[in-house]
């Protein structure tokens, strides 16, 4: 089929040799150029300009932030992607750390546990040379022929989350000196068989491809080269996505050479325990010698992937509240899943370094050591001024006079930052015992309007009452608003916690505010006091259990404790007014902080369905044309053919009859040119022709045919089904509503 | 946010009882297609090349206002993600256009996922070998670092080529191939298997993919272990309204079809090319069903009886022979009589039967 004038005359025209191409499977479109290619980002584009300079907020200035040379423009754009790698480098290094960690102790007891089942194997006794040449199995004990089995339960019903986990666990036990083999449930399908596990086992142990899979190749490669001296470890990722058949065959298998090869296998069980009983017949579950180990959940992980990357910020990026509410709902009502979450987040980063002309500015500002900010004499004055007109600066500039100096603004960017994320964390160990997530805590941390309405009601109070030191008064002092559930919450809880716990506490938070003097050296104070207390206490409890005590000095203790921790309390309110000050609120913080939230959105789920159906349903808002745009919801026989067609289909039910559709279809197409002279269905042939003698007069043929072709691009959509057999004069409509 | 998703799927459900409900409301319309003058497929086809295109100009300036958004994709394409193009009209064009301005740098491969079939391995192969040429063209001295040159890559297995490119035989991270396919949602990779062999492609190290969807559900053929871990989208809207011209080649044009003319006359073509007893077979067939046209079929037996009664044919086994053949051409059905008989029939209408009839006795 030609293609049609539309493609022809644009810039993206088809010259007949890529129409050649049309109708072959696949082609090579062009091969890499000569030039050496350096990295693909630093394509000069020559629309780069306006793109680049001009974020969101659009600047009067533009003429000046233009007056940058092209090279500058593509320099900065480098400094970009490079500071863009380095940051994300970093956040990811950060993250991969985390769950090292968390799972650290699984994975040493697992180590432990196969080392034990390896020796244990062992013992059954040696093989003599002519035994282990054979290539036939060897059975000696009844015993022998139990393969060590460790059932890792993951707590999570997302496998995704967890393929990571094993990959890593399969690292560590390499390192340890096994012999380690990943499989996954792609292994195990119904139609490569055993042939299939087996395969994927030699190519990971023998690391040369082999097309016959048999296991004795497996056995003579254990026994040669001092393999012998480890344990052979397989993992299979998640034992309930597993062909059971195939799983069951493959343990029988194993079970029988367990003396040649003695395989320990790991499995990850998302559900309970009685996984393995419902997908293996009971001759195989005897042959397993199951033990368990349990993962952290996946919230424990979230908490410490957002601790690491948001909360004490690795690399200096951070996010708006905005963004994190969207991040936090995506994560707990859409998704759930913390792979998905932190895709979000690099999407949302490199977004960040693809818009913000100074994001730049982060590398030197946060990763390296010397960064004392950076050296303005080396920012040419556009970017300087570009600094100068983001929103937050101005504003800041107006209220207070002190930063007048770039750097300077910087530095202290960096220093409320650190404060924020002290009290956030402050926060968050004082939540720790009420189950309070810190993915809510930060999301709350994170609001502009909060902090903004707090100060406000502050200043009020604080010109009452200058000096602010009665403990009645403090809840009238750091008024929270309900918005502040999580806060609150947290706040609460200090309130109520016994002395040992309050002391924990408050060690605790000796440590995290370092930083921050005065209000380490009150804690200090405040523990000194706790401390003081708790001997008391428990001397007097031990005095208790001899004799019985007046209720009065019952009373004294428990007032006195409920003074520290109403000390505690306020204290922890103070910190959270004068220093938990949301990223969006700081001078600059455009710079580090990612606030497009509707982009992110797009980027990371796209809604085909939806989106696709809006495109027609309001083509013209975004063909952008004077001759449909002004019509409102009407149709008009200008618009896009397919268009008129999937809006006429809104009108039927969930079928529609062909004969009706089209015959709407062609009155709407019509419509302007005749209007009212419908003609109708029984129109006789001649009268026709002789309309279609009438130039402007599309004939029935054409009529049809763009019909046709409009309905095939309704088809190609999946928005209708075509007619079927049974009912051949009406084609299902498959969508209904956005 | 919770009330809007709690509207939004209430209004779902509740535009799909409204369309119920109008379906079975009794308004339903019972106007057959074959009461509109169709124009012969011929003529139809012919005037679907024609079409006179609509808002060329605002295609045209739409699908200009993407390019200011090449350097970011290629910002994108570079961080790790996949490229996915949504939104509706033909993106063939400007998929094309963006590999070959943006992406010259490395090779770019095409993959037409509307075409029937596509052979996958053959696309593997062909991704190996457009990487291998890379890594020549780029070292002076190959044998040291690339192993393995000997055997070519058509005699490898999936897995093997699948680890070429994901790296693990050279170590060179500046070097990749793109691969761009249009509608990996289409007919020829929907299927599961070669989607799951798609996002292993995707994953490899030394590949960036650029693809295209069109259908609404496209996302439901991809988990989440596809989608956050190989894939790696990064979806944009981009709207092109340009013709699906050489996505819908394949299509049937909806008015071509099903329209009683058109099936009687691809009968009688296939009808003249059999023997003449093989046609006057299905004319006692034919005749039957416009006499009996409230039974179910004919059945075998009374067909048999006949044919043997008229000569046309010696045995069973002869007639089998010929009903074979005619349900190869779907001319003929074979239906369970409620009886527990074998049944034939023709599925055509009594008046294209008639038609049909009429064409082979002239």
């Amino acid at each position: 089929m030609a293609p049609s004038a539309a493609v022809d005359d644009s810039p993206f025209a088809s010259s007949p040799e890529t129409t050649e191409n049309h109708l072959q499977p696949f082609f090579v479109l062009h091969k890499a150029c000569s030039r050496k290619a350096e990295r693909v980002s630093t394509v000069p584009v020559k629309t780069r300009r306006r793109i680049d300079l001009c974020p969101s907020p659009p600047s009067a200035e533009k003429p000046e932030v233009e007056s940058v040379t092209e090279d500058d423009e593509i320099g900065y754009m480098n400094l970009r992607t490079e500071s863009f790698e380095i940051v994300w480098t970093k956040i990811e290094s950060t993250i991969k750390d985390v769950l090292r960690n968390i799972n650290a102790n699984v994975f040493n007891e697992i180590h432990q546990w196969v080392c034990e089942s390896f020796s244990t194997i062992r013992s059954f006794g040696e093989l003599t040379f002519r035994e282990a040449t054979q290539a036939f199995p060897i059975v000696s004990h009844a015993s022998s022929k139990q393969l060590f089995t460790g059932l890792v339960l993951t707590k999570n019903m997302e496998f995704v989350d967890d393929l990571l986990t094993f990959k890593e666990l399969g690292r560590h036990l390499k390192s340890q000196g096994c012999h380690v083999a990943n499989l996954s449930s792609l292994d195990f399908m119904a139609k490569s068989g055993i042939g299939g596990c087996l395969r994927s086992l030699l190519r990971q142990f023998l690391a040369a491809p082999l097309d016959a899979a048999d296991i004795s190749i497996l056995a003579s490669w254990y026994r040669e080269q001092g393999n012998c001296d480890n344990p052979v470890v397989v993992i299979v990722d998640d034992i309930e996505r597993c062909c059971g058949s195939v799983l069951s065959d493959f343990i029988l298998m194993f079970s029988e050479w367990s003396l040649k090869v003695p395989v320990i296998l790991i499995m990850g069980v998302t559900t309970t325990l009685d996984a393995p009983r419902n997908i293996l017949p009971s001759n195989v579950l005897q042959c397993l010698c199951p033990y368990k180990f349990t993962l952290g959940t996946p919230t424990e992980r979230m908490d410490a992937v957002i601790e690491a990357v948001l909360v004490k910020q690795c690399s200096g990026f951070s996010v708006s509240h905005k963004v994190a509410l969207f991040m936090r709902n995506y994560f707990v009502r859409q998704d759930g899943t913390l792979t998905s979450f932190i895709r979000a987040l690099k999407i949302a980063c490199v977004q960040h370094f693809s818009m913000e002309p100074l994001s730049f500015i982060l590398k030197g500002l946060f990763l390296e050591e010397d960064g004392q900010g950076l050296q303005e004499e080396l920012l040419p004055q556009a970017i300087f001024k570009h600094a100068f007109d983001l929103p937050s600066y101005g504003r800041y500039k107006i209220e207070e006079q002190k930063f007048e100096s770039f750097g300077h603004c910087l530095s202290e960017l960096k220093r409320l930052q650190s404060q924020w994320s002290t009290v956030v964390l402050c926060l968050y160990e004082a939540g720790k015992g009420d189950q309070i997530r810190l993915l809510d805590l930060l999301c709350e941390a994170l609001d502009p309007a909060t902090y903004n309405c707090r100060i406000s009601d502050r200043r009020t109070k604080v010109e009452k009452d200058p000096t602010g030191s009665s403990n009645d008064s403090w809840h009238q002092q750091y008024p929270l608003s309900r918005r502040d559930h999580f806060i609150c919450q947290a706040i609460r809880k200090v309130r109520d916690l016994p002395g040992a716990q309050l002391y924990k506490l408050l060690k605790r938070w000796e440590e995290l505010t370092v930083d921050i003097i005065e209000i380490h050296e009150k804690l200090k104070e405040l523990k000194s006091l706790v401390k003081v207390e708790n001997g008391r206490s428990s001397k007097q409890d031990m005095a208790n259990s001899f004799k019985r005590h007046s209720s009065r000095s019952q009373l004294n203790i428990v007032k006195e404790s409920k003074a520290l921790n109403e000390k505690a309390a306020t204290l922890i309110e103070c910190m959270v007014g004068d220093y938990m000050q949301p990223v969006e609120c700081l001078p600059l913080h455009e710079i580090v902080c990612f606030q497009n939230v509707e982009k992110l959105q797009l980027a990371l789920i796209g809604d085909p369905r939806r989106r696709i159906q809006v495109d027609l349903l309001e083509s013209y808002k975004i063909l952008r044309c004077s001759c449909c745009s002004r019509s409102g919801h009407s149709l008009l026989p200008s618009m896009h053919d397919t268009s008129i067609l999937y809006n006429l289909a809104q009108e039927h039910g969930d079928h529609i009859n062909l004969h009706d559709w089209y015959q709407s279809f062609k009155s709407k197409v019509l419509s302007s040119r005749s209007k009212g002279k419908h003609k109708s269905k029984q129109s006789p042939l001649p009268k026709k022709r002789k309309d279609t003698n009438e130039p402007d007069k599309p004939c029935e043929a054409s009529i049809q045919a763009r019909f046709c072709r409009a309905a095939t691009e309704l088809q190609i959509t999946g928005l209708i089904r075509m007619p079927t057999k049974r009912r051949p004069d009406y084609v299902q409509r498959v969508a209904f509503g956005l | 946010m919770e009330i809007d998703g709690e509207e939004e799927e209430f209004g779902f459900s509740r535009n799909y009882f409204l369309a119920k409900d109008l379906a079975s409301s009794g308004k339903k319309s019972t106007q057959k297609l074959s009461d509109i003058d169709l124009v012969d497929e011929q003529e139809l086809r012919a005037a679907a090349s024609n079409i006179e295109p609509k808002h060329e100009k605002e295609i045209v300036s739409l699908m200009n206002s993407y390019k200011s958004l090449y350097s970011r994709w290629v910002f994108e394409l570079g961080c790790g993600f996949g490229l996915l193009m949504y939104g509706f009209g033909s993106k063939k064009a400007l998929l094309e256009d963006f590999a070959s301005t943006a992406l010259a740098e490395s090779s770019v491969v095409v993959i037409n996922g509307y075409l029937q079939s596509i052979n996958i391995k053959q696309v593997v192969i062909m991704l190996a070998e457009v990487l291998w040429d890379q890594f020549k063209s780029k070292r002076k001295t190959p044998s040291r670092s690339l192993p393995k040159a000997q055997q070519p890559f058509n005699s490898r297995s999936m897995d093997d080529l699948l680890a070429f490119l994901d790296g693990s035989e050279v170590k060179d991270n500046d070097c990749f191939v793109c691969v761009v396919i249009h509608n990996i949602d289409g007919p020829g990779l929907r299927d599961p298997e070669t989607q799951q062999y798609l996002a292993r492609i995707a994953s490899c190290s030394h590949v960036r993919m650029i693809a295209s969807i069109d259908h609404v559900n496209a996302p439901l053929s991809w988990d989440k272990k596809m989608v956050h871990t190989q894939f790696n989208w990064y979806w944009h809207h981009v709207p092109t309204f340009a013709p699906y011209n050489v996505e819908g080649m394949f299509f049937p044009l909806i008015l071509a079809h099903g329209s009683s003319a058109q099936s009687a006359k691809t009968a009688a073509i296939v009808l003249q090319s059999l023997t003449p007893n093989a046609q006057s077979v299905f004319k006692i067939l034919a005749e039957y069903q416009l006499s009996h046209p409230e039974e179910e079929g004919m059945p075998v037996d009374n067909l048999y009886a006949s044919a043997r009664e008229r000569f046309l044919v010696s045995s069973q086994v002869t007639l089998n022979s010929h009903l074979t053949e005619f349900k190869d051409h779907e001319l003929v059905k074979m239906r369970r009589h409620s009886d527990g008989q074998d049944c034939l029939c023709i599925p055509l209408a009594s008046e294209a039967l008639e038609k049909l009839l009429s064409e082979m006795n002239q």
